[in-house]
């Protein structure tokens, strides 16, 4: 029964940056432990601000964001980030820390006044450049890095803090082909493996089709549907989404059909 | 490569913290026992204390200095911040003028009336700064540069009004003391106002040094900081009190000397890399030891040529500007390639 239960969760959120101009108006979330959601829609729709108000950085104007029965607002920062990681969309440092230490900078919730870093900090670290596959440029600073290996970089830096949930701010929609597969490959392994709620903004409908657990489509703050991918995988559905047609492509391999605008 | 970095030389630890922290406390002290040594033939015992309090002074100037520099650098994410060129040192610099001028009609004592009011000068500064610079809560890096010029100019012309306003005999002391210069027969003769200044200074310091780590986590964006465990906006609040508090003991003991700030974390980053903890620790040592050699350096320049004191803020600036300059370009060519 315990598995179930929703590790995060938002009713009817409403958040305006200007009075008058609603980005969310009533948009109902919830995610669970083991599960890979991606949120979908149109640029301008609300996805980012969303994933905001589920961290705690935006507070809604109505409604209220719940992490583990807890308003998320109510925990203090660090006991939040000790539950809940975020990956931004492009990777940066200012300084020039070496990939280790940047993971090493996702232990600051668990550690001390001077965040000193003891042998489980290292061995978590270790653990979270493995996972990621970032040990054999652990060395390398991130302008030394391409964007795929900067990004996986990053996703560490948030394993590090061994969080229950991740949240991703469209990881891949500036990587190449290959790396796209691999970021999606790793949350899909983080929620399926790590056993984490792993919530990632996405453009690309036919990869978060492939390997989300499940789909939010979003259009102009509202949720339009919210499901399994072989049920929002839907001509209609997608075409008043994006507000094109959609043409959907069978494949034999995959039980999600591939979508392409017309 | 080997496939495992254990634990990386320039790691910090607990250990590591305390051997660096004995090794530069005892280059401090060697390069001010050297410095106190040289000049005249017959070293009195007067002269000596005296000169070991002047170097005291300046050791204390150079570390809230440079360790104010290094923070401004990491919590702005901008090389080129520091107390001087963002306008905090001028603006401790008012206050102490206004302290100057008010000697004989306030009721606080003289130790306690000039660095309260170079802190209160030095926080309406980083307050309007600030507020200049920022929109929606972020910083952009030129607009903070230019904010610190236009508030450098408006403090000067305080200054210069404050100059007007005095008596012409107070006026040398004056003009030596906003030269940048520490000189052995003012301020620093009076225990109380040493007392306060470094115990401002000492305890700024270490108030930074626990804030390392949160600068480090910083330099990856403001949301990535705050999904860390950083309070992003606290952390910008307490730090620019704090420099401010450091700046304001600096100005008061020693004048407005430019740019210890700027040269000083930037050798050391090269040296020690980019961890905050360690250029808090690193910074504030080595601006304590660069002022004390630069001063000593006046001291012996003052005398050879017979033209009494060279303040050291002539010589920081003189040193210090070419410095920015390449500073400013090299980042120019990072933006705009």
């Amino acid at each position: 029964m315990k598995s179930v239960e929703n590790i995060l969760l938002a009713g009817d959120l409403r958040f305006a940056y200007r009075p008058g101009q609603p980005v969310l108006r009533g948009v109902n979330f919830s995610s669970r432990a083991g599960k890979l959601t991606c949120i979908l829609g149109p640029n301008g729709s609300g996805k980012t601000t969303l994933l905001r108000c589920l961290m705690g950085r935006l507070r809604p104007d109505g409604g209220e964001v719940l992490l583990k029965n807890k308003a998320v607002r109510k925990y203090s920062t660090r006991e939040l980030a000790r539950l809940l990681a975020y990956v931004p969309q492009f990777p940066a440092s200012a300084q020039a820390f070496t990939v280790h230490e940047i993971v090493l900078l996702g232990r600051f919730a668990h550690t001390g006044a001077l965040a000193l870093t003891g042998e489980k900090d290292h061995a978590v670290a270790r653990a979270a450049m493995v996972m990621t596959d970032t040990l054999r440029f652990a060395d390398r600073t991130l302008d030394e890095l391409s964007g795929g290996e900067a990004q996986c970089a990053m996703i560490a830096r948030a394993l590090a803090q061994q969080p229950k949930v991740m949240l991703l701010d469209e990881p891949s929609s500036h990587l190449d082909v290959r790396n796209q597969l691999a970021i999606y490959r790793m949350m899909q392994r983080l929620a399926h493996d790590w056993n984490m709620a792993v919530i990632c903004v996405s453009h690309d409908v036919n990869l978060a089709a492939r390997f989300s657990d499940r789909m939010l489509l979003m259009r102009e703050g509202c949720v339009l549907t919210d499901g399994r991918p072989e049920d929002v995988i839907r001509r209609d559905v997608l075409a008043e989404t994006y507000d094109v047609q959609i043409d959907l492509i069978e494949s034999p391999d995959s039980p999600v059909p591939f979508i392409r605008a017309r | 490569m080997t496939d495992s970095p254990a634990i990386p030389a320039r790691h910090l630890t607990g250990r590591r913290l305390v051997i660096l922290l004995a090794i530069l406390a005892g280059a401090a002290i060697a390069v001010a026992l050297a410095c106190s040594l040289l000049g005249e033939y017959r070293l009195m015992w007067s002269t000596w204390q005296a000169r070991m309090l002047r170097l005291t002074a300046a050791a204390i100037v150079g570390a809230a200095l440079a360790s104010a520099g290094v923070a401004l650098q990491g919590l702005l994410r901008n090389p080129l911040a520091e107390p001087f060129v963002l306008g905090i040192s001028s603006g401790a610099g008012v206050g102490v003028l206004l302290g100057f001028a008010a000697a004989g009609w306030v009721a606080l004592p003289g130790w306690a009336t000039t660095p309260l009011l170079a802190l209160i000068g030095a926080l309406l500064t980083c307050l309007l700064v600030y507020s200049i610079a920022q929109r929606h809560g972020r910083l952009d890096p030129f607009v903070l540069l230019l904010s610190g010029v236009i508030v450098n100019a408006f403090n000067g012309a305080i200054m210069l009004g404050i100059f007007l306003l005095v008596p012409p005999r107070t006026i040398s002391s004056f003009t030596m003391w906003a030269m940048g210069g520490i000189s052995e027969n003012i301020a620093i003769a009076e225990t109380g106002f040493m007392l306060t200044c470094g115990g401002a200074v000492l305890a700024g310091w270490a108030m930074l040094l626990l804030r390392g780590a949160a600068f480090n986590t910083l330099g990856l964006g403001d949301e990535v900081a705050l999904s860390t465990g950083v309070s992003v906006h606290r952390l910008r609040m307490e730090t620019f009190v704090i420099v401010a508090m450091m700046t304001a003991a600096a100005v008061a003991l020693a004048g407005p000397i430019g740019f210890v700030g700027l040269i000083v974390p930037h050798i050391c980053r090269l040296i020690v890399g980019p961890d905050h903890r360690k250029l808090a620790i690193v910074g504030g040592f080595a601006g304590a030891m660069f002022l004390m050699i630069a001063d000593t350096l006046c001291r012996l320049a003052g005398s050879w040529l017979r033209i009494g004191e060279v303040p050291v803020g002539i010589v920081t600036a003189l040193s210090g500007g070419p410095f920015f300059i390449f500073l400013l370009r090299r980042r120019f060519r990072e933006v705009s390639p």
